[in-house]
Formats: structure tokens, sequence, C-alpha cells
């Protein structure tokens, strides 16, 4: 039987995709993913709070709001930029 | 006119445009597997988004979330995470998954999977996951269609007889225009349940407390317990919030009638644009719900099933012709999922098991046919599994999606070029023992460390993978270079 370690010469030798190779793409993901943190713990537990509120919304609802919207516009970028 | 009659009035009204998209759509229907699964790959951004969302969001968007807000509060929220991170993966995953699907000829996931591990045992097990867990999610539409319309007829059109009905409407629709006629309609249904939803929350919201924002004082001032996490019933964990977000995005998403999606775009950067922009539809639409979960805590505390708070509110409150319009978009919201599921299990019996077991050398128009025929089997399937009530509609899609999870490590190693090569061995293990460890955190042992079940079973997964492969028979040179080479070029290369 032919293992994964035996028949390598033959592959193509592809370059990672799980990083970006571009600055902008690296940008984008490192963006992505710093918004991403701040709805998770341990910075989510900072925002858990009702007061003060924010057009009548208590904080944290406003809070998570704020950040799906830079995600959101992570994305858009990531897709005017095609990357 | 009695209320209930004009509420099921406008419910019937919406059937009847849905029936009549069904048969146009039949009209334009060519006699090939392609277009009859496919929608033909013509599918540009306004028809793809509409059904992409309509799709995504299910009766649960519609009255399980109202149904979560009003039990645990404002932690629901955390639905953003998981519709962004849904955006997120189409953005990545999709146009690799188009530009696999039109080079190579794929109509199902298991097309994919299979040809890049060349193993059909990994065909006949990707197929046996993507049906057995979505059938879990026809039988949450079924269930939600159930209590829209016996809800609209104040019990007196039975919970079964309502679900047959409206099953057979979505079945009847789908074989006469294909994946075109569940296009066309999840278009209305999009539309329909997004309006209905946003103007039943505002009409609500007015009529009890004055506006949003004095219903968001009320809560503030009577039941502080609902706007901060876990929420009252310590449910909204900060690893439960983390959970939820995993296996109701990656694992929505890996179901086979939204994969399938991919397939069908017009081109790759059609579905860049889709990722971008589906969280907002998907986002929106929980904060009209959230309004409606919490004003109906203070407004109608201590109801039986927390998922039947919005039309239980809009029968108290709302007038009959409001309550029909807001109902059809709730029965929208299911059936624009229902129809999609129905047609992906049929397509992958169709094509992976039919088509490649049974009768490999048939002409097209019998698959067309056999193809209808499981979705008469789906049909029934769901009916029955119907009769079963559950609590919580969320809780059962959680359920479903946890078990499409355990198909990511097998995608991402066809999808994404790395140094590590997964085998068919590997992943065939890793599923394996990702589903043996989902039944332990899931009916045994519910989410150790109150971290969800399914991220438990897929970490489980993507370690056996990992072992496994190294061990095992990878898949050729060949097919890894064409595979692979394909995504290159469509990531780094000169584009489609």
């Amino acid at each position: 039987m032919s293992l994964t370690t035996g028949d390598q010469s033959r592959y193509r030798e592809f370059r990672s995709h799980y990083l970006p190779r571009t600055a902008k793409g690296r940008g984008a993901v490192l963006l992505y993913i710093g918004a991403f943190a701040f709805a998770e713990w341990p910075l989510l537990p900072l925002a858990n709070r009702i007061e003060p509120t924010v057009l009548g919304f208590p904080f944290l609802f406003a809070y998570l709001s704020v950040v799906y919207a830079a995600k959101l516009a992570v994305l858009i970028y990531a897709a005017r930029q095609q990357l | 006119m009695e209320p209930w009659v004009v509420a099921l009035s406008m419910i019937g009204v919406y059937l009847v445009m849905t029936l009549l998209l069904g048969v146009v759509a039949n009209r334009r229907l060519e006699v090939n597997l392609e277009d009859f699964l496919l929608c033909g790959r013509r599918a540009g951004f306004f028809v793809l988004y509409l059904t992409m969302v309509a799709t995504y969001h299910s009766a649960f968007a519609f009255l399980g979330s109202s149904g979560f807000f009003y039990t645990h509060g404002i932690g629901f929220w955390v639905a953003g995470t998981w519709t962004l991170m849904a955006g997120a993966i189409t953005y990545v995953l999709g146009p690799r998954i188009w530009a696999l699907g039109k080079k190579f000829n794929y109509m199902t996931p298991a097309d994919m999977l299979a040809d890049y591990y060349e193993s059909e045992p990994v065909r006949v097990v990707v197929a046996a996951v993507s049906v057995v867990f979505t059938i879990l999610y026809i039988q949450v539409q079924a269930q939600g269609l159930g209590y829209i319309i016996s809800a609209a007829s104040g019990d007196r059109v039975s919970f079964e007889v309502a679900t047959a009905v409206l099953l057979i409407v979505a079945a009847t629709y789908l074989m006469a225009g294909g994946l075109r006629a569940v296009y066309w309609t999840d278009v209305l249904q999009g539309v329909w349940m997004y309006v209905a939803v946003w103007a039943g929350a505002i009409y609500l919201s007015y009529e009890l407390f004055g506006g949003p924002l004095q219903l968001l004082d009320a809560v503030r001032e009577q039941r502080p317990d609902l706007m901060t996490i876990p929420g009252p019933r310590d449910f909204f964990t900060y690893p439960m919030w983390f959970g939820m977000m995993i296996a109701l995005s990656f694992g929505v998403v890996l179901q086979p009638h939204i994969l399938i999606r991919y397939y069908t775009a017009v081109d790759a950067r059609t579905l860049k644009w889709l990722g971008a922009t589906i969280p907002i539809f998907l986002l929106t639409l929980f904060i009209p719900t959230a309004f409606v979960g919490l004003g109906g805590a203070l407004a109608m505390p201590g109801i039986a099933i927390p998922d039947r708070i919005f039309p239980e509110l809009l029968f108290a409150y709302a007038p009959a012709w409001l309550t029909g319009l807001i109902l059809a978009g709730a029965t929208a919201a299911a059936m624009s999922t229902l129809d999609s599921i129905l047609h992906a299990n049929s397509a992958v019996l169709t094509r992976d098991i039919y088509q490649r077991y049974v009768r490999p050398d048939a002409d097209v128009g019998h698959y067309v046919t056999v193809s209808r025929v499981f979705i008469v089997g789906f049909l029934v399937i769901g009916y029955i599994l119907s009769v079963y009530t559950f609590e919580y509609l969320v809780i059962l899609v959680t359920l479903s999606g946890a078990g499409a999870l355990q198909l990511l490590p097998a995608v991402l190693g066809v999808t994404f070029p790395a140094r590590i090569r997964l085998t068919a061995t590997g992943v065939l293990a890793g599923i394996g023992v990702g589903l043996a460890v989902l039944f332990l955190t899931l009916v045994v042992w519910p989410h150790p460390l109150t971290l969800h079940g399914g991220v438990w079973a897929l970490l489980a997964n993507g370690l056996i993978a990992l072992l496994v492969s190294p061990l095992s028979q990878a898949p050729s040179a060949a097919t890894v270079n064409r595979i692979h080479g394909a995504i290159e070029e469509l990531v780094y290369g000169a584009g489609e």
C-alpha cells in the first residue's frame, strides 16, 4: 500500500492556503479575528452589563452591534478588494 | 369575518402564490439533471441572495428565536456571531466549492469529497451524514409549520392536518419546477418573512409599550435578568456562546442544501459578495424577534411553549389581517428551508446512491423522476417525525447543525491545500469518532464544561483525522494536483 509518507515526489508543492499571501489579505484576516475576539470570552464579559444604555438599548446589545458592524465592514472591504 | 378566517385566508393566498411560481418554473424546466438539481448553474446575485437567506433562516428564526429571547433574554443576540461567521465561511469556502463544481461537474458535496479522496465509502458516508442530520431539519420545519397554522386557526385546524397540507404544497412546487421553483419561491419567501417579522414586532411594541425604546425601558425595570448573559436560566454561558456560534455557522453551511447552492452560482465573484452581505439580512432579522421575545416576557409571562409567543401575541393584540400577513411570513420562513432540504436530500440520494449504484446508465428523465419519488419519500418521513414534539426548535437545529459540522475536516482537506494531506481513512475515522463523541456530549453528558457538544465532537474528529491520515493511503498525486491545482488557479492564478 502506498502511504502518505511514500509517494511524495509527484505531488505539486502548493503553498498553504490557510495563510493569506497578500498584505491586504493578511490585514483583512487580522481585522476580522480582532473583531471576532471582542465578541468572545475574555473580552465579552467586560461588556456584559445593562448600563450605560445606548439609544435605549442595553450596553451589551449595543456593544455587540458595534462589533458585528465592524466584522461586516471587514467582509465588505474584502469583497470590494476581491481578496 | 372571524379573525382566524382572515389569518388563514392570508396564508392561503401565500400558498397559492408559491404554487403558481412552481408552475411557471416547470415551464422553464429543461429535462436534464443539472437544470433540475442545480438550476443550470446560472443563479445570479439577487436570486442567490434571497434563496440563501430564506433557506438559512427557518422556522426557528421566526418562532424559536422569539422563544429564546422570551426565555433566556438578550443572550440570543449571540446569533449575530454565527450569522457573520456564516457569511465569512461563504466568502472563503463558497468560491472554492463553486470552482471545483464547475470544473469537475460536481452536483453534491459527496461528489467533491469522493473524487478528491478517491473513495466510494467516503461518498456513502458523506451522503448518509448529509441526509440523516438534515432529516432532523425537515422535522423542525414541519413542526414549525404545524405550530403556525394551528395557532392561526385557534386550534381549529389540527397540528397534523396543517403540517400535512404545507408539506404537500412545498413538495408539489418542488417536484414541478426543481431547484428553479425553490429559488423563485425563496425570493418571495425571503422578502415576505423579512417584512412580516419587522412589521409584527414594530406593531406589537407600539401596541403594548408605546414603542421599541419604551419596551426596552420596561424590560430593564421589570426583568433586568433578561438584559445580560447568561440569562435567568444560566443558559448563555461563555462556552455555550462560543459553541453555538461554531455549530450554527459551520454546521448549517456544511449541510447539503447550503453547499449545493454554492455550485449553482453564476461565478465566484457573486459568491464573495454573497458572503459579505448575507449577514445583513440574517442578523437584522433577530432585532425584531428580540422585541417580540422580550416584550412577550412582560406582556404574556409563563406561556407553556415559548416558541409560540409571537403568534400568541399577534392573536391577542394585532388585527386579523396583520396577523395573517405575519403568520404567512412565518410559514414562508419554514417552507423556504423545508423545500431546500427536500430538494437537497433527494439530490444526494439520486446522484450519490441511485445513479452511482442502482442505475448508472439510465436516461436523464429517469433520474429526474427518481428525484421526485425521493421528494415524496422525504415528505412522508418528515411528516411522521413531526408528530413528535419538542419544546425548543432551536435545540433541534443545533443538533442538526452539529452533525453536519463533522464534515468540516473532510471539506477543508479538499478546499484548502496544505502541507498536511488528509486521506479517506483519516476523514472516515474522524467522522466516525466525531459522531460518537457527538452522541456522548449531546445525549449522555450534555455539553461538558458548558462547551457545546458539537465542538467537542469536532475537536475529536479533527484530531483523529490528523493522526490517522499520515498512516493511511493518500489520494493519488494526480488527483491532488488536479483538484488543488484548480483551487490554486482560482485563488491565486488567472482566476475564472
